[in-house]
């Protein structure tokens, strides 16, 4: 009985799309009851208005540009430092995992650097790199770089040392093993810290382009409150809220063609 | 004895003489090998024949050289085994297969490895693929396929180094008994069409008498040869002629004296 609920909650895609349409409607709605008929009106904007100035400025201006080109804006410095740092933080953690000095260096450095939050780095970035490009994408590498890092170690240390034998017994040569085994057993674990990663990309482009830019959506933001515009302040959250979502969705799909092996079949 | 050991010098691939391994646990040292010898010759069906838990994985382990001996010395064609070798396929008692290769990709890797061109490597490997029944079967990856076409995988995959020896342990350990009956006449099928010296561990008295020229009864752990049974009934065999229960009820009593 408790097993086939838990089966029907889990898998069945149609329940699931339209709980999450019911959900999203009803917060809606009561968005726009509270500003409409209590004193929240007074504090916020109604979802018709935010909603209305996204529509407006998607490809109109709001500043200097379209919402359309500050996602682009924010997405660009994403793509470069998360691409980098991802790169790095992976080629880094499988060596780490695979050859046992690399972990003995590098791991204690990484449990002191981890816990630290890449906007932690924003004043010494900006110290270094100055105001431009250069010191966000070097905040977003510092986010992708550490949140790949130590699940690319962990999934490069629990390849399963008989999958490692058998690779051997074909002969396979300790390089081959590296990459045609530890590499893509890895690629689960690899992907478990890059979906941490970008997510925390996307929070850290914001808060460095809230600190000091002239385009992008925490640039919206900020101007909103610099000119005392709630609505502008909220569609820049309602577009960073969207943007996010569809970064997950993206990385999850990624996920699920890489990792077909993975799933029991279809 | 004596006319085995002749046979023995003359064509023995593997020799293993007063091989001892222990690991060191944190209560000291454990034995698992002790003084085991064997002779296994071109060709030959070797089966060792031992209760759970006394040391088969391994001496497979030792002979497919992952593994490094702690005393005695065991040859491979008359040099020291040091390392895994191609020469020596294994398959394995947990399938060891590739989770994110098809069965394609598992069965030509080791081609693969060796620099073989992709052409050349694919028809060699569906000669294998086509000679354990996986055909239509090349695109799939292991989590779809059942337990005993996953073992057909494994003795393919080793089968396509065209290795010298076999080393088999407990492949068909984990199936049902029906699968396995199919498993097993599917590999005296395949060992017919392409002999192998072949060295072949289980627990399971009938397995070994089916499959087997020769069995070795092993002792509970710390392993080493019991006593010796060369099997000399047509193939295939019938697991209900009186020859076959006679000698399945003879190792079976020896077998429960070692416990
Ligand atoms: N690396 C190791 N370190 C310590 N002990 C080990 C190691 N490998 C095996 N052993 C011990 O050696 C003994 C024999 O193990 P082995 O796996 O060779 O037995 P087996 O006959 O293959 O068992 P099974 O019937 O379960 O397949 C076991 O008691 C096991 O705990
Ligand atoms: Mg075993």
């Amino acid at each position: 009985m408790k097993k086939g609920v838990l089966k029907y909650r889990t898998s069945d895609k149609t329940v699931n799309a339209v709980c999450a349409c019911i959900a999203i409607g009803l917060f809606l709605i009561l968005w726009y009851w509270g500003t409409a008929a209590t004193k929240l009106g007074m504090m916020i904007p109604g979802p018709i208005e935010v909603l209305q100035a996204i529509g407006r400025g998607l490809f109109g201006k709001v500043g200097r540009h379209s919402i359309i080109a500050h996602v682009g804006y924010s997405m660009m410095r994403v793509m470069v430092g998360f691409a980098i740092g991802s790169l790095v933080g992976v080629a880094l953690g499988l060596l780490m995992g695979w050859y046992g000095i690399a972990e003995a260096i590098f791991n204690p450095l990484f449990r002191i650097i981890r816990p630290i939050p890449p906007i932690a780095w924003i004043p010494i970035s900006i110290i270094w790199f100055g105001l431009g490009e250069d010191a966000k994408i070097f905040l977003i590498f510092l986010a992708a770089f550490s949140n790949t890092t130590l699940n690319s170690m962990a999934g490069a240390k629990s390849v399963d040392p008989e999958v490692i034998n058998a690779a051997k017994m074909l002969g396979a040569s300790e390089r081959q093993i590296f990459t045609t085994i530890v590499l893509p057993a890895s690629v689960p674990s690899i992907f478990a810290g890059l979906q941490v990663a970008i997510s925390s990309s996307w929070a850290t482009v914001l808060a460095a382009e809230m600190v000091r830019s002239s385009e992008g959506l925490g640039w919206m933001i900020v101007a909103g409150m610099n000119n005392n515009d709630m609505i502008q302040i909220l569609s820049g959250i309602v577009m960073i809220g969207i943007v996010g979502f569809i970064l997950a969705i993206i990385m999850r799909k990624a996920e699920e063609v890489l990792c077909r092996w993975n799933k029991s079949g279809e | 004895m004596s006319m085995e050991q002749e046979r023995g010098i003359e064509s023995s691939i593997i020799e293993c003489a007063g091989v001892c391994k222990s690991f060191k646990t944190p209560e000291g040292e454990h034995q698992v090998i002790k003084d085991f010898n064997l002779q296994a010759k071109e060709n030959e069906f070797l089966v060792l024949f031992g209760p759970g838990q006394c040391g088969k994985t391994t001496m497979i382990n030792l002979i497919a050289g992952f593994e490094k001996v702690s005393g005695g010395s065991l040859k491979f064609m008359g040099k020291e085994i040091t390392k895994p070798d191609p020469s020596r396929g294994v398959v394995f008692q947990s399938t060891a297969l590739f989770p994110w290769m098809t069965t394609m990709g598992n069965v030509e890797y080791g081609l693969k490895m060796a620099g073989v061109k992709k052409e050349e490597r694919q028809k060699r490997a569906q000669n294998y693929i086509d000679l354990v029944g996986l055909q239509g079967f090349e695109k799939s990856y292991p989590v779809q396929l059942s337990g005993g076409m996953r073992q057909r995988v494994g003795i393919a995959r080793a089968y396509c180094n065209e290795p010298k020896v076999m080393l088999m342990d407990e492949p068909f350990g984990a199936l049902d008994a029906q699968t396995r009956y199919l498993m097993q006449e599917e590999l005296q099928r395949i060992w017919e069409a392409e002999k192998r010296t072949v060295i072949f561990v289980t627990n399971n008295i009938e397995e070994a008498l089916y499959l087997a020229d020769r069995i070795l009864v092993l002792t509970n752990c710390p392993a080493t040869v019991k006593k010796e049974y060369i099997i000399d009934l047509p193939r295939p065999r019938n697991l209900v002629s009186p020859e076959f229960l006679a000698l399945r009820k003879e190792i079976t009593g020896i077998m429960d004296s070692t416990l």
